[in-house]
């Protein structure tokens, strides 16, 4: 196997254009692998099986896969619980996906596979069996992955675990081997995912998706094959479900998420925590989170301690615990939400509308609802929940519930980033000032002052009804991990496109009459300011067209042609 | 408006010279990437490393011809040495013998440069003190006598490293200043443009509309 991966990568620099497809490669498009964990009654929770066996993990990975894949509490998870988690890849022997590589051109920046992090989803079944000492069953199948297509993977685990446990580890094997047959996931197409005889099908978003509405442009190609379950998104939770017991306060969360507030989840089973960190992490979206989150974490994780030390002010992270251990350990966080059952689906519960401080968070016993001395800066929205609450009380289905609050935090987030983009786009130099005797022009520097100064003219008022302190929730945003990672990665977009726009010019100018009166020393300079284009331009293949590179290839061929010979052949080396 | 990364007023040509081993592409490399590279290939024929700096307020683009040890490539270097404004000439503090070969080295540069090119020793490898060779006092002494510049680096730590191109910049720099640097003399290895038409290349001033369609 070793020798065969080598292979393909020695003969040729560019092999992410060789469609040479070795045992495996499809399957680790989706996946990293699936695993089954086991309670073994002398070591505890156990890693049974790695499939394929050739996957490698650090111990660090297995032991933290492990307690992860289990119930972190003694409760009473009887029967079937399914539920997420994310951990941190070790880092070193990072291994390339090729075609994660084209996908993370085109997906939506949240949907990005995750070099640093993988994605467990997890099935775990818990019965009454008295062939086994003690009397229990108690297993979990796990799948891992670099993509966090949450809905996706949570369905497929729900598909494979139930035939792994009637049918043992063939069934695992005879699923692997559906998924290896599986196309690479393309950005803006609906693809047939066929596994142990059923097909789903689900469309793969991209970045070019309009904002509103998103997931309803669906493709053109008709699906050849009968498609048994449509899944409505790849990635999407019920946020509905998630929040319903905490409605009266989602858009402070969504501020606190905004602003990258430590934030901790408590309940009594991972699959509510998993589902509500998951929720959380999608209010803000289209922006990305770009702080850690933990839909569910134990206290043998292995950034336990660096993540519930009282030396320093907790991390900018979420963390989704059931272990009432925690209600203790993280009682010094500033915002805690605190999940309950929710006692009728038509009646909505006494105090539902009270924040909670704190201080008084003492036991995991205590009443559900959110727990903060946080003052929002924007007044409550009371439409959204006169709704929402009106939904509930006709028995309104759930996931038109879902979809009513989904809208409404996108188009709230949508009329908080407007003005940034506005903004942004101003920052572009002119197309006049693109010359190809200067450096690409760049952005002008991002000016918080400036922007918060544009707010009057074009703040969110113009696509918002919500009233409040836009500017401080704006001043607080600067100072949060998510506005770095949005400017960085729009910095890099609009640099990319300006580079491209140089190279053109570049390719448009008459070099031959200007190298004229040039001294070697420039000449040779804009050698190399070619050559460097020409190493951005074989990076960029998608972005710079084919015509443009064999101009400028011809370009320098004809300036080095006409130097002095000795140092053409300096040049030609 | 727009000062783009690339956008700067002088181009100085540096040429790196010296034995086979000694380290020249790895002090290039340090410098333009402030990374150690462990397992350097040799280089063939010339290597070019470019980055930008300051130098009282300007903007200065270095542009280094990083050339071939061996002496089977001294033969075809004249281009090397053609235009430079600095050249750095290395040797390994533990191996004497790229030192006693300083001499002809250096009589290469100054036959092939222009009076006013900018001599900088580097004595490379010094974090390896246990197995040093050549003594700094030597080395100074060398280097006094012939009116160079010297410094001990280590292309491994990084030490001095930057230290030895800044200064080579900021010694031509204070030539062009006092005038004993003349720029409209052919060859003198930098390039300005600020005052006539010919010369708007790469100021940040204003651009120019001569013979670029943009």
């Amino acid at each position: 196997m070793e020798d065969e991966s080598e292979g393909s990568l020695s003969p040729s620099q560019d092999s992410i254009q060789t469609p040479a497809v070795l045992p495996w490669d499809r399957f680790s498009n989706w996946l990293h692998c699936a695993c089954v964990v086991t309670f073994d009654l002398e070591l505890g929770q156990a890693m049974e099986i790695i499939y394929p066996s050739h996957i490698r993990m650090t111990e660090k990975e297995k032991m933290n896969i492990c307690y992860l894949s289990f119930p972190d509490s003694n409760s009473g998870c009887m029967g079937d619980t399914q539920f997420h988690f994310r951990i941190r890849q070790c880092p070193g022997r990072k291994q390339i996906i090729k075609s994660h590589v084209e996908y993370n051109r085109e997906c939506p920046i949240q949907l990005k596979s995750d070099d640093a992090h993988y994605y467990g989803f997890v099935f775990f079944r818990q019965t009454k069996d008295r062939s086994i000492r003690r009397g229990y069953f108690q297993k979990s199948v796990v799948l891992i992955s670099r993509l966090p297509f949450v809905a996706l993977f949570s369905q497929l685990v729900s598909i494979i675990a139930p035939e792994y446990f009637e049918n043992g580890e063939p069934s695992l094997e005879a699923a692997c081997h559906d998924i290896d047959q599986w196309g690479p996931p393309v950005p803006g197409e609906t693809m047939n995912l066929p596994i142990f005889g059923t097909v789903l099908q689900v469309r793969i978003p991209t970045h070019k998706d309009k904002l509103v509405g998103a997931g309803q442009t669906r493709t053109q190609s008709v699906p050849t094959l009968p498609a048994q379950s449509i899944l409505p998104s790849l990635f999407e939770v019920d946020i509905y479900t998630a929040f319903q017991t905490i409605l009266p306060h989602v858009q402070m969360l969504w501020e606190l998420m905004l602003t990258g507030e430590p934030l901790v989840v408590m309940a009594a089973s991972p699959s509510v925590t998993s589902n509500t960190v998951q929720s959380l992490v999608s209010l803000i979206s289209p922006f990305h989170y770009c702080s850690d989150y933990r839909p569910y974490f134990t206290i043998h994780d292995s950034e336990f301690k660096e993540y519930t030390t009282k030396t320093q002010a907790p991390p900018s992270v979420i963390l989704g615990v059931t272990n009432p251990f925690f209600a203790k350990t993280l009682q010094h966080w500033p915002h805690i939400i605190r999940i309950g059952e929710m006692a009728g689906e038509a009646s909505v519960p006494k105090g539902f509308n009270k924040l909670k401080k704190a201080s008084s968070l003492k036991t995991l016993d205590c009443k559900p609802g959110v727990y903060t001395q946080y003052k929002p800066f924007l007044m409550k929205d009371k439409g959204i929940l006169k709704r929402l609450i009106k939904g509930m009380q006709t028995k309104r289905p759930v996931e038109a519930q879902n979809a009513i609050l989904r809208r409404h935090f996108l188009e709230l987030t949508q009329s908080f980033m407007i003005p940034l983009e506005r903004y942004m786009a101003s920052l572009m130099p002119l197309q006049r000032n693109i010359s190809p005797h200067k450096g690409p022009p760049s952005l002008r520097q991002f000016d918080v002052d400036e922007f918060v100064k544009t707010l009057h003219q074009s703040g969110p008022q113009l696509t918002s009804i919500v009233k409040g302190e836009w500017d401080g929730l704006y001043r607080k945003f600067f100072r949060s991990p998510n506005f770095e990672g949005w400017l960085y990665h729009r910095q890099y977009e609009v640099n990319q496109k300006l580079q491209v726009l140089h190279m053109e010019a570049l390719c448009q100018a008459n070099l031959l009459d200007w190298i004229q009166d040039k001294e070697e020393v420039e000449i040779v300079d804009l050698v190399l300011r070619i050559r460097e284009k020409l190493k951005f331009a074989t990076n960029n293949s998608v972005a710079v067209k084919p015509e443009n590179i064999n101009k400028l290839e011809k370009h320098m061929t004809t300036i080095i042609s006409s130097l002095p010979e000795d140092l053409q052949s300096v040049l030609n080396t | 408006m727009a000062a783009g990364p690339y956008n700067y007023s002088y181009i100085f040509k540096y040429i790196i010279i010296g034995d086979m081993g000694v380290g020249k592409s790895c002090l290039l490399h340090q410098f333009t990437e402030k990374k150690f590279m462990a397992d350097c290939p040799h280089t063939i024929g010339v290597e070019f490393g470019t980055r930008i700096i300051e130098v009282s307020g300007q903007k200065i683009k270095l542009q280094i011809w990083d050339t071939a040890g061996q002496e089977r490539f001294r033969a075809v270097t004249r281009s090397y040495y053609r235009g430079a404004a600095g050249a750095l000439m290395v040797y390994d503090i533990t191996r004497r013998s790229t030192y006693n070969h300083l001499s002809s080295w250096l009589t290469d540069a100054r036959n092939l440069t222009n009076p006013n090119t900018v001599i900088f020793l580097i004595g490379n490898k010094s974090d390896l003190e246990a197995q040093r060779d050549v003594t700094y006092e030597e080395a100074k002494q060398f280097a006094d006598e012939n009116g160079l510049m010297f410094l001990e680096c280590s292309a491994k730590t990084g030490d001095n490293v930057e230290d030895a191109f800044l200064d080579t910049a900021k010694k031509i720099y204070q030539n062009i200043q006092d005038g004993s640097l003349d720029l409209n003399a052919a060859e003198s290895g930098v390039q300005h443009k600020p005052a006539t038409p010919r010369t708007t290349l790469n100021t940040d001033q204003q651009p120019s509309d001569k013979g670029c369609a943009c």
